[in-house]
């Protein structure tokens, strides 16, 4: 089983630190995994987006053509990866940063209204971990266990007490991931 | 107990790993995208526990002159940098290369000329494998393609640093420095003691005995004679490098009609490359040099007759691929294909360049 995965969005929006804690979630179910981000000036303002396979065989390339699911965060990652999703493949899409309808026919799109929830939570910050839920409900790829575990190894100690938070995002955003087509 | 796997990127692999191997120094100054290095060894702060030295200098031009002092006293020490800060420091290198001196350089690529961008390239093969700096030296260049091998290439390019007195470099690019992979580190080794390197580097400036001549670490010789004769040293020395240092791996090369060869992430890419290629009936291998020098030459002359032709896959405009033809002597055909200035090929746009240029 391999999932090859593409997070894009704008750089803030806790793309980097998402596909982080997915990483190591895989790596608590003892699975080979890559983390590829783009770096440098993108992450000032700009588009921002980072690769993220988990395997159960070694992983050959960390740089791909085409992508499994692809969790897009803004419209010019729209622009730039709708092309990239394998047929078949799955599209997760904030509605609050969408402005053109996803073209694509062939796969299954979900949106999850993610910036609206956080705005409700009265926590920005949440903003990711609500992806991240919504993620898991249509692709369970990995355990919550393992992500919290995950988020615990890729957190510094001084962050631990926000985990429960983060939980609750996780909870609160596969509540709300709406299948479209 | 076994080590337990952690996620990590390579920069900061390469960092760890150097703490572990017991290395006694390390002398650098920030660049993108190979900064973590310095980023994490100041984080971990190895001089509250190994002892190790960790030191931003004033330039890239002092970081490499402090390395070659360190190693004149027999200390295992090293310097990392990105493509223009090694060009910075080719003087230094040049000259620990004509004084005999180890120790560990790490230029993770980007790309060039000039300041160029801060992605990922292999655009200093060259002035890696052909010199760089002046005069007739060579540097052990090792490649990894993953972080684990990052880790794993610090222990072993000091190791062949100081079994053959000559640098040794770690050439990577910004896609192996920058992404996260699942790493065991090696074990903690101690750094050595004073009384272990007076009796392993004899050759050091660590004090002089009254038993014995003053030991001169130098490049300088002004008695072209004398110059002729440490030039043949430093030639049978590298004859020994190349008899016995090649390494490189291949993937599935058994029955294959083309190869592609490529080294460090170009590699990787080109390992689902061939997954691709073998699903679409292609019988393509892949050979990896993880020595870019010594070449592993006859590895690939090994080819010869046996594949219609050979691609070299390079983020270049076309480097490694002049000493594949001269392994072959010119009887298999040999392409290029590459992307410049920062772009990385996919590994369908490889494919496509193997149809178009060698089908």
């Amino acid at each position: 089983m391999k999932q090859e995965i593409i997070i894009a969005g704008f750089g803030g929006q806790g793309v980097l630190s998402m596909g982080k804690i997915l990483a190591y979630s895989g790596l608590m179910e003892g699975k080979e995994v890559s983390w590829m981000p783009s770096y440098g000036p993108e992450q000032r303002g700009g588009t921002a987006n980072v690769t993220v396979i988990l395997s159960d065989d070694r992983i050959s390339s960390p740089v791909l053509n085409e992508y499994d699911i692809a969790i897009i965060l803004n419209q010019p990652s729209m622009d730039k990866f709708e092309s990239k999703i394998k047929p078949g493949g799955i599209l997760i899409y904030d509605g609050y940063g969408i402005h053109n309808p996803v073209q694509r026919t062939d796969i299954e799109v979900y949106r999850v209204d993610a910036m609206d929830a956080a705005t409700e939570m009265q926590n920005e910050k949440a903003f990711n971990m609500l992806i991240l839920g919504g993620l898991l409900k249509v692709a369970p790829m990995v355990k919550t266990e393992n992500v919290l575990l995950g988020l615990k190894k890729s957190l510094p100690e001084r962050h631990h007490h926000l985990i429960p938070m983060n939980e609750a995002a996780i909870v609160k955003g596969m509540e709300i991931i709406r299948k479209e087509k | 107990m076994a080590e337990e796997v952690k996620l990590m990127k390579g920069n900061e692999a390469i960092a760890r790993a150097a703490i572990r191997c017991g290395a006694d120094g390390y002398f650098g100054y920030p660049i993108t995208p190979q900064s973590e290095i310095m980023e994490t060894l100041m984080a971990e702060k190895p001089w509250e526990t190994t002892g190790m030295v960790v030191l931003q200098a004033e330039s890239e031009v002092a970081a490499i002159n402090m390395v070659y002092g360190g190693a004149g006293c027999g200390k295992k020490v090293m310097t990392s940098s990105s493509s223009p800060g090694i060009s910075l420091k080719l003087e230094g290198i040049s000259y620990m290369a004509g004084a005999e001196l180890p120790c560990l350089i790490v230029n993770v690529m980007r790309g060039g000329p000039g300041l160029g961008t801060i992605q990922p390239s292999q655009a200093d093969y060259f002035q890696t494998v052909k010199g760089g700096g002046h005069g007739d030296y060579r540097l052990i260049a090792l490649a990894p393609s993953s972080v684990q091998e990052m880790a794993d290439f610090v222990s072993l390019g000091f190791d062949l640093a100081f079994k053959y007195n000559n640098p040794a470099i770690i050439l990577a690019d910004g896609i192996v420095g920058q992404m996260m992979e699942k790493v065991t580190l090696p074990e903690q080794k101690r750094r050595r003691t004073e009384e272990e390197i007076v009796r392993e580097c004899p050759w050091a400036a660590v004090g002089k005995p009254k038993n014995r001549k003053p030991n001169v670490i130098t490049s300088l010789e002004l008695d072209p004679a004398a110059m002729e004769e440490n030039n043949l040293r430093f030639q049978r020395k590298y004859r020994e490098i190349e008899e016995n240092e090649v390494r490189y791996e291949e993937f599935r090369c058994d029955d294959a009609e083309y190869l592609v060869v490529a080294f460090g992430s170009s590699a990787r890419i080109c390992q689902k490359a061939v997954e691709v290629a073998r699903e679409q009936g292609i019988k393509l291998g892949l050979l990896r040099p993880i020595t870019l020098w010594p070449f592993p030459k006859k590895a690939i002359a090994s080819y010869i007759g046996k594949v219609k032709g050979i691609l070299s896959v390079e983020l270049n405009a076309g480097q490694m691929v002049e000493d594949i033809r001269l392994a072959v002597e010119c009887q298999v055909k040999v392409e290029h294909f590459g992307r410049l200035g920062g772009i990385v090929f996919t590994p369908d746009e490889v494919l496509q360049a193997l149809k178009e240029k060698l089908f």
